[in-house]
């Protein structure tokens, strides 16, 4: 199953704005996604309050994984997504 | 399970239970007047949240949205505090029926281990409806408190 590790951007991390951003991209991507954190933990990356519920902290490496046509295309936004300060106004 | 509890952030005086609002904009207006007089906020706090809540919906699912400020905001918050309002009448939100409304007001990191043991509480269907529905300040008071003891 293709899989991506990628280190949070976002100056205060995966919180209110960028989670629902990054689920809201997930949602989209037309494969199920899921999230993955260092510790093991996962969920599907389209719930927020899933992604929510993990706490993630700027700098921590989360792992995405998506199966099905299009799911190199698909980790590849979302991995850009989660690279970028989507903190930034 | 640490002891930041949401609770300890909640004053009773801040938890409002038949809430109306007109639309989204004017529940956030709500939640951020409920935190300025919970002392929480400078009045500016609450522009913030409106900022924020235009640039992307805060709504999480289960019926709850989440109203706080941009990073911007931060400088107004004098302590972290929450307000919760319900709005039994349901509060339209970008076409989500909204029912409770949990306006955060965070300064520092506080801000992910809040939001993350709010989603925790959220993410049983059984204890968000009962924080749907709830009647009584001790209620609110009992879901957003992780452990009993």
């Amino acid at each position: 199953m293709p899989e991506r590790t990628v280190t949070i951007a976002s100056s205060v991390g995966l919180h209110a704005r960028p989670a629902s951003l990054f689920s809201q991209a997930a949602a989209k991507a037309g494969v199920p996604v899921t999230l993955t954190t260092k510790a093991g933990k996962s969920v599907n990356a389209a719930s927020i309050l899933g992604i929510l519920s993990l706490g993630i902290g700027h700098g921590e490496e989360v792992t995405l994984s998506a199966d099905g046509d299009g799911a190199d295309a698909a980790l590849d936004s979302l991995v850009a997504l989660l690279s970028t300060d989507l903190d930034k106004e | 399970m640490a002891d930041a509890a949401l609770s300890s952030l909640l004053a009773e005086s801040s938890i409002r239970l038949d809430s109306h609002a007109a639309d989204r904009l004017d529940a956030v207006r709500q939640c951020g007047q409920a935190l300025l007089e919970a002392g929480a906020v400078d009045e500016s706090y609450i522009d913030a949240m409106l900022q924020r809540e235009q640039s992307v919906s805060t709504f999480v699912g289960e019926g709850v949205a989440i109203p706080h400020g941009t990073l911007a905001g931060k400088e107004a918050v004098k302590q972290d505090a929450l307000v919760v309002l319900r709005f039994p009448g349901g509060v339209d939100w970008d076409g989500n029926d909204v029912r409770v409304c949990v306006g955060i007001a965070a300064a520092g990191g506080g801000h992910i281990a809040l939001l993350s043991q709010l989603a925790e509480i959220l993410l049983d269907p059984a204890k968000a409806e009962q924080l749907r529905s709830a009647t009584q300040v001790q209620q609110v008071y009992d879901l957003l408190t992780p452990e009993d003891d």
